[in-house]
């Protein structure tokens, strides 16, 4: 009896990703036939039509006709996007395909925080109060009229480039000139209308932290919450550690969760990975963003969840297996994360320059508790700090006991390194 | 030797696979692929390897000054990697090869002739592979073939390239699948921390 033929998945992988490793490897372990799609066409994409496609991730409505001409041929079991712009693509291909996934007008408001905003604030979800500006308003009235301090935002870009905080007028009038300056970069400009406005809302202060869950059926499974104990006050909002168990009460992380629930339900995001964050101060929570995909950068490799029943031994599945097996219908382990507190440090940049070595890794892989130090940025890359940049020089991972440890081990492992910059 | 002098970089893939860079040459003969303990009797530093406790090292990959070692064991590479230096430092420090040279007749344990399978994986590779990444200022070197199991390096555009991944698994082990139905696996040794002009450079999303 012929074996019936695996599921195949289609993969929409940016070519500026640090995920595809991570998911084409768990693609492997899970046996699955894999399509890789990006926006840019592979070397091999001719040799190998079957497994790498090229798609117009800029037009998710022609991405999702290409995809359906594909699966003509190549029937599509599932699909999954690893960005922003990838999760509205892959919910335009999932409509047109009838995969599970999200609708693209939930998948849209996911990707732009204006429209989030409006929609969260419509729901009731607190969210900071906001206003959407164009670049042609009249910047020294407006910085007249505004409630300081307030954190001036593009309206799609990622990393929180471009996110500046004003603490007075002055202080708006050059953030919107500096922020103005990026948004007009030719490569950025050309990315569309939303280009042309400012997201300008209150600053919340208090602790921030992150939420990832995997949304099924409308419901967040939460697959861990992080703590980001380095404060983000601005005036740039460059992160750098995340730490999982958060350190919060159980009632303010019920808190927590029940906010990113009832931001998922305003946008009405239905299926797959979520990446929320939120604030948290006598108030309670505060929605800050909420994006349809998963953790950015090497985060991910943080998270190490039980196999459960049905699992490999105790082998432990890694964020990328759980959503390919929930993109696919495959049965999913337990969504429980490890025992052991983890943490990562997303290195800041160390200043602006070509970086011309790196210094002190060894010594840096050898801080107990410390797993890796992942030097991302290659020799002769120009590194830009923030706003201006969105490219962390690298990762650090540690893991141990408890989140205080995992802590001190980052802090003490970055401190071992020394960024040469020319 | 004194052990302090040699320094050693651990560089994980994953959980499962780590490459060990030593700044000194571990085996100077080409690569040696150790896929059981068996296979590793006469190789001090792979018996060592294949002897941690804990580890369940499946596999042993030696060239030059990189050792790439494979396991089963859940056990992060913080723990096992500490006992993987020690190994390196104590065979290295001994002055014995730490390796032995490779079988002038090796033959994977299916019969399959390595060298026969070496000079048509090098065709496909002159033919095919490298012109395809070319286009991207790449370049891919076939280091070996050892048990039916491709070992090769990155270079150029595809070294420290973000998709390095996609053209390895979805472009060239597909294509050696095709052409060379033989060949069982495919390794890459490349030190990917080292490309200094990768095609495709990564940014959080």
């Amino acid at each position: 009896m012929p074996c019936p033929p695996k599921p195949r998945l289609l993969l929409l992988l940016p070519t500026a990703t640090y995920r595809a490793t991570a998911f084409v490897e768990a693609a492997r372990r899970l046996d699955v036939e894999l399509t890789v799609a990006s926006e840019l066409p592979s070397t091999f994409e001719q040799a190998q039509p079957d497994r790498l496609l090229t798609l117009d991730f800029s037009d998710p409505e022609r991405a999702a006709q290409q995809a359906y001409q594909f699966a003509r041929t190549h029937p599509i079991a599932g699909v999954t996007g690893v960005d922003d712009t990838a999760a509205v693509v892959a919910a335009a291909i999932a409509e047109r395909l009838g995969l599970k996934g999200n609708s693209v007008s939930a998948a849209l408001a996911a990707r732009d925080k204006h429209i989030q905003r409006s929609e969260l604030a419509r729901r009731g979800v607190p969210v900071p109060r906001f206003e959407r500006h164009g670049l042609d308003e009249d910047v020294p009235e407006l910085a007249a009229r505004t409630r300081y301090p307030c954190v001036l935002k593009p309206l799609r870009l990622s990393a929180s480039r471009g996110v500046i905080r004003a603490d007075d007028p002055s202080g708006f009038v050059a953030a919107f000139a500096r922020l103005q300056q990026i948004l007009e970069q030719p490569e950025v400009a050309a990315c569309g209308a939303w280009t042309r406005y400012v997201l300008v809302e209150d600053f919340v202060p208090g602790p921030e932290v992150a939420l990832e869950g995997l949304v099924i059926e409308g419901r967040i499974h939460v697959l861990g919450l992080f703590d980001k104990p380095d404060p983000l006050d601005g005036p740039f909002f460059e992160e750098t550690i995340y730490l999982t168990p958060s350190r919060f009460s159980e009632p303010a992380r019920q808190d927590i969760v029940g906010c990113g629930q009832a931001a998922v339900a305003a946008l009405g995001l239905w299926e797959g990975p979520i990446h929320a964050e939120l604030r948290y101060n006598a108030t309670g929570p505060w929605l800050i963003e909420l994006a349809a995909r998963p953790i950015g950068g090497r985060c991910s490799a943080v998270l190490r969840f039980t196999a459960g029943e049905g699992g490999r031994g105790n082998a432990l599945a890694s964020l990328e297996e759980l959503i390919i097996r929930h993109a696919l219908g495959m049965p999913l382990p337990a969504l429980e994360r490890e025992e052991r507190a983890a943490g990562v440090m997303m290195i800041p940049v160390p200043g602006a320059g070509v970086l011309r070595d790196v210094r002190g890794i060894a010594e840096a892989r050898a801080v107990p508790l410390v797993e890796d130090v992942v030097i991302t940025a290659h020799l002769g890359q120009a590194l830009v700090p923030w706003p201006e940049g969105s490219r962390y020089p690298g990762f650090i991972f540690a893991r141990g006991e408890t989140p205080e440890a995992v802590e001190a081990a980052l802090r003490a492992a970055h401190r071992r390194l020394a960024f040469v910059i020319g | 030797m004194d052990v302090a002098e040699i320094r050693i970089t651990a560089e994980p893939i994953d959980n499962a696979r780590c490459k060990f860079l030593v700044s000194l040459p571990v085996h100077s003969g080409g690569v040696r692929r150790f896929s059981s303990s068996e296979a590793a009797q006469g190789s001090p530093l792979a018996e060592a390897l294949f002897a941690i406790p804990g580890a369940e090292v499946t596999e042993v990959i030696v060239s030059g000054n990189l050792v790439t070692v494979v396991k089963r064991s859940a056990a992060p590479w913080q723990a096992i990697g500490k006992s993987v230096g020690a190994a390196i430092r104590s065979v290295l420090a001994s002055g014995h090869a730490a390796v032995a040279p490779k079988p002038a007749a090796a033959a994977a344990p299916s019969g399959v002739d390595d060298d026969a399978l070496y000079d048509r994986v090098a065709e496909l590779f002159d033919a095919q592979v490298n012109p395809m990444v070319a286009r991207h200022g790449g370049r891919v070197e076939l280091i070996d073939v050892q048990d039916a199991v491709v070992m090769l390096r990155m270079a150029g555009g595809c070294q420290g390239c973000g998709m390095a991944d996609v053209t390895l698994r979805q472009g060239i082990e597909a294509m050696l699948q095709e052409a060379v139905p033989e060949v069982k696996g495919i390794v890459d040794i490349t030190d990917h921390t080292a490309g200094t002009n990768p095609y495709f450079a990564a940014a959080k999303k």
